[in-house]
């Protein structure tokens, strides 16, 4: 639990930070870390329950952070963190071309499913199709960013100590008949 | 069995989220969640002490390179400095000559509107939608419908509140349309965010007259913004065609790069007023603009 807890607040922070430095990146080229937390998460956190309750956190800040209605964020980082989850059992993301790769791709779905999410909830016509262009910039950014920040996280969480690991790898103490 | 769930929970909560902030926007005031306003109003503090060395950077920037050519502009400054006396002087005389002068004073009073200084503080998370958070909310009477500007036009609208927090939509966002008009022609139409950089103007192709360079102000008739702001410059508009209607791609007068500080118009338009009223619920909304019309 305290893990998970300190990664809820360093997201937190992450992403407050992110909103400060986007005051002066161009939007298609900040990187959505959000997102690739959630992929980290996906990545490093070993209970799926706890996992799917942080990329939910992280998608209501980003939620609160943007000007989306609240829980479509919320919605597409769960559906980020199972892509990821699924992703690293079937696939071989140890690498960071892999994981680039990856990150990269679920990067354009993901904005693909906002716009879809956003024109379904929009009032009168949808909204203009995203440029090609933003997307495939953000993506790259993401793709380029995304090793960085799944080690950061596995880090995070491995100095927090993996307590369902040790739990696992304790040996209990067998009882012999006296 | 925990996970699944959790999963349909967090799922519902998603939707019903998605729901219940769609109704908020289409009517009535529009707040951040009470759970959620504390989040908010922490990150603002947070942003600022962020935001300080990179505006610190982008100033002394922007200061450098303003030195730059000074004297030139210095000097052509002055010369219209003395054009713009020469034309008040005559339009003063002419009003004095009607004997409207004292009147139009009078009504002056009328027009003021009031305006609150705020700092921008964070920018939006997500590519997709392009929205601001800035430094003052609710405690200062600033309330969901409530135009935002800077010097150079409008920036947005006012989309959500807390306690010491607003976001503001942008004129760039995908979602946003105003009412405009063109300065020169007096061509009416529609200016639509496209997420971009750049806004697009639709207006009527039949007796419609945009050109490259036209400057395009807010018309007041969409009862959201007041009359007379800029709000971009034409720099392409579309082939006549066999189109109804045809499309300029409009520069917005405000550099949203560069923005720093904003000024929330303490009053809404007559639109949003009718539109929050029906709801109901936000009556102190004008008491709160005529309290803080006075700091």
């Amino acid at each position: 639990m305290k893990r998970e807890l300190v990664l809820a607040g360093l997201s937190l922070l992450v992403l407050i930070a992110q909103a400060a430095v986007g005051r002066v990146v161009a939007p298609q080229w900040c990187p959505d870390l959000g997102l690739l937390l959630v992929v980290g998460f996906g990545l490093s956190v070993r209970s799926a329950t706890s996992g799917i309750a942080l990329a939910a956190f992280v998608g209501y800040l980003s939620d609160l952070l943007s000007g989306s209605l609240l829980g479509q964020h919320m919605l597409l980082r769960m559906v980020a963190f199972a892509a990821a989850r699924v992703g690293c059992r079937r696939l071989n993301l140890r690498g960071p071309v892999p994981l680039a790769i990856f990150a990269a791709g679920l990067s354009t779905a993901h904005g693909l499913a906002l716009w879809a999410l956003v024109s379904f909830f929009a009032s009168g016509s949808p909204p203009p199709w995203p440029p090609v262009g933003d997307f495939a910039a953000q993506a790259a950014v993401n793709g380029l960013l995304a090793p960085l920040v799944a080690a950061g996280v596995a880090r995070v969480y491995q100095a927090l100590g993996d307590e369902e690991g040790t739990k696992l790898m304790r040996l209990e103490p067998r009882k012999f008949p006296a | 069995m925990r996970l699944p769930l959790l999963v349909v929970g967090l799922v519902v909560v998603a939707t019903v989220s998605m729901v219940v902030d769609r109704r908020a926007l289409r009517g009535g005031p529009r707040n951040f969640p009470p759970w959620a306003g504390p989040i908010v109003d922490a990150a603002v503090p947070i942003q600022k002490a962020l935001s300080y060395p990179i505006d610190f950077a982008r100033q002394t920037w922007a200061r450098y390179g303003d030195l730059v050519g000074v004297a030139e502009e210095n000097a052509l400054l002055q010369e219209r400095i003395h054009v713009l006396e020469e034309e008040n002087l005559q339009l003063r005389e002419a009003l004095v000559a009607s004997g409207r002068l004292a009147q139009i004073a009078e009504m002056r009073a009328d027009f003021e509107v009031p305006m609150l200084p705020a700092q921008l503080v964070g920018s939006d998370l997500s590519a997709f939608f392009r929205s601001v958070l800035v430094d003052r909310g609710r405690a200062q009477g600033v309330r969901s419908g409530m135009p935002v500007i800077s010097e150079e036009g409008i920036v947005g609208l006012v989309t959500a509140t807390s306690e010491r927090a607003s976001r503001a939509t942008l004129l760039l966002d995908r979602q946003t349309a105003i009412d405009g008009t063109v300065q020169r022609s007096r061509t009416r139409g529609i200016v639509r965010g496209r997420g971009t950089d750049l806004v697009e103007f639709e207006f009527v192709a039949r007796g419609g007259e945009v050109e490259v360079g036209d400057v395009v102000i807010t018309s007041g008739l969409d009862g959201v913004y007041p009359k007379g702001l800029r709000v971009g410059i034409v720099t392409a508009v579309s082939e006549p065609g066999s189109k109804l209607l045809r499309t300029a791609t409009l520069v917005p007068a405000v550099d949203f790069g560069r923005l720093e500080q904003v000024f929330v118009i303490l009053r809404r338009g007559p639109s949003m007023e009718l539109l929050y009223r029906t709801e109901g619920g936000d009556a102190d909304a004008q008491t709160a603009s005529a309290g803080a019309s006075g700091r």
